[in-house]
């Protein structure tokens, strides 16, 4: 118990002097998790958009897919990403391995699926009747369409939050990809992994506060999404 | 002028036909009343006549002007008719956002805007309500915010699925009140769907029935699913909704046995007050429930088991002057029967 708490009370003492490498780790983090999360959003949400929205043969077998590819391991996607942009990969000349882009395209095919498969959860759920108020108020077709996304911006919101927990969270795609470079591919999670293996503690004690906080508020705002979505 | 003309236009949902309109015409700048039982293609006429739903099959007009299925034309179309749903469904804004969709839509300018809403808000009496988000209105001032939404647009036509079958009754004058008031002051096209009998007398100046999709010569009053039995003595009766049974005085056509759905003419039942013995001459009696003028006739509405108008002239009235609450016989003239669809055995 004691050996928790000097650990503990070193992590904060750490956070608190706001360490320079911890912050690089954290920085790295949230700026590889964040442009994943933009361009996973970019492609997601018109995709998921289009599956729900618009009247594509064979809709179920693409929502069906889209469900499957969430319980798709992270390590999977490493592995798949890996053999494209390994030296002997088609894309090896570009030198991607343990790059942040690396990581980048990674996390972004891990959550693509996720944030279409939300959207089209969340567009499923705006009431019909907002689609036929607006065509007789006058929209066309891009306008009526916009109506509807309006009306579940919410959701779409609460998909996009959703899939920035993931990526900050997960740690396989980020070690096989990235390589856990000090200063440069190093995150929070990684960090953890290999100070866990160190056997000390503190820092990757500090991390998993920092990583809580920021889920807590990452939970704390899809709530208040979501919250305000079901008003 | 004719505003919409249909010539045998149908709606097809998969392989049920909801709509089969064999010629129907319009008229401009009157209240129209679209009166039928659930299930009767009612809402399914209105989002054809509100250019929602292209026809499966038929020929429409549109201002004499042939309407196009074309995405353009109906858009262009849309564009001058409102359907107001039974039950309106606000944007997640403020009241006057949603007021002003459709005016940004025909981009409006703002100052223009802010006139036309707050002039229609005036018009339903909910000026107050301006900038509070819409979602938090009752079930009454939604529909009021509907209409002002719709009057917004200055639309040639206004179709109101059931304006009034959602709001109590408070709003419901509220409701009817702005109908005639838009029509009045100008001179839209009102096209409303109803189950109120009474209320499509009392508002609208034309009427139409719809029975299993098709437009029926009927009031829609009077109309009664039926079962005709053949007594061994050769005569005929009909029980009405499976409660009333009266006789049958001449049978539609041929002698028809089963079940099947009957019009009884409301202006060919005479009506005879009881005798002092409180015996009844003839037919079936009941219960006199409601009178009200109607032009040049007096509605009379008897309680027989189910409810049956009778349409007196004002001379017959006088003379037999029934009152509300007294019991009454009716008898029905050998014509008044008319056969909506066909007895099935």
């Amino acid at each position: 118990m004691s050996f928790f708490l000097e650990s503990f009370s070193a992590a904060l003492r750490l956070v608190g002097s706001l360490d320079p490498e911890l912050l690089t780790i954290v920085r790295v983090s949230l700026s590889v998790s964040c442009i994943a999360t933009v361009f996973a959003a970019l492609i997601g949400i018109p995709a998921g958009f289009a599956i729900a929205y618009g009247q594509l043969p064979g809709k179920r077998i693409l929502i069906t897919i889209l469900n499957t590819l969430l319980a798709l391991p992270t390590v999977v996607i490493g592995l798949f990403v890996y053999t494209f942009i390994s030296r002997r990969g088609i894309f090896g000349p570009l030198d991607l391995l343990y790059t942040q882009k690396a990581m980048i395209i990674g996390q972004f095919i891990l959550i693509v699926p996720l944030i279409a498969a939300l959207t089209v959860a969340a567009v499923s759920r705006v009431d019909e009747r907002y689609r036929k108020t607006a065509k007789t108020l006058g929209a066309d077709t891009w306008q009526t369409a916009l109506v509807v996304v309006r009306e579940g911006r919410f959701g779409i919101g609460a998909a996009v939050i959703s899939a920035f927990g993931r990526v900050i969270s997960e740690i396989g795609i980020s070690m096989m990809l990235g390589g856990n470079i000090k200063g440069f591919t190093r995150t929070m999670t990684t960090a953890m992994a290999l100070e866990y293996d160190k056997g000390s503690f503190t820092l990757a004690v500090a991390l998993g506060l920092v990583l809580m906080a920021l889920s807590l508020g990452m939970n704390v705002l899809f709530n208040l999404v979501q919250g305000r979505s079901a008003r | 002028m004719m505003l919409y003309a249909l010539r045998n236009v149908t709606q097809r949902y998969a392989d049920r036909v909801v709509l089969d309109i064999d010629q129907l015409e319009i008229e401009e700048g009157r209240i129209h009343a679209l009166l039928g039982p659930n299930g009767a293609g009612k809402t399914t006429l209105l989002n054809v006549l509100g250019f929602l739903e292209a026809p499966t099959t038929g020929a429409m007009f549109f201002r004499g002007q042939p309407v196009e299925a074309s995405r353009a034309a109906m858009l262009h179309l849309r564009r001058q008719v409102v359907l107001v749903d039974q039950h309106p469904i606000m944007f997640s804004t403020s009241v006057r956002s949603n007021i002003e969709f459709g005016l940004k839509i025909r981009k409006m300018e703002k100052a223009e805007r802010q006139r036309v809403v707050d002039e229609v808000l005036e018009t339903v009496g909910l000026r107050q309500f301006k900038l509070a988000r819409a979602h938090e209105l009752s079930g009454g001032e939604t529909q009021r915010l509907a209409l002002a939404r719709a009057l917004a647009l200055s639309p040639r036509v206004l179709l109101c699925d059931e304006p009034t079958a959602s709001v109590d009754a408070e709003n419901q004058a509220v409701v009817s009140g702005l109908l005639q008031q838009i029509n009045a002051a100008r001179g839209t096209t009102i096209i409303f769907t109803t189950h109120d009998r009474l209320q499509a007398a009392s508002l609208a100046q034309h009427t139409l029935v719809l029975e299993g999709g098709r437009l029926a010569a009927t009031t829609y009053e009077n109309s009664y699913a039926c079962i005709w039995d053949s007594s061994g003595n050769g005569d005929l009766r009909c029980t009405l909704q499976g409660r009333v049974e009266i006789p049958s005085p001449s049978p539609p056509a041929c002698q028809p046995t089963g079940s099947g759905r009957i019009y009884i003419d409301p202006e060919k039942i005479s009506l005879s007050r009881i005798d002092d013995q409180g015996k009844s001459n003839q037919g079936v009696t009941g219960t006199i429930v409601l009178l009200m003028a109607e032009g040049e006739k007096i509605r009379v509405v008897v309680n027989i088991g189910v409810l049956m108008v009778v349409l007196m002239d004002r001379s017959s009235y006088r003379e037999k002057h029934p009152l509300v609450g007294e019991t009454v016989a009716l008898r029905l003239s050998a014509d008044a029967i008319t056969l909506l669809a066909a007895p099935a055995p």
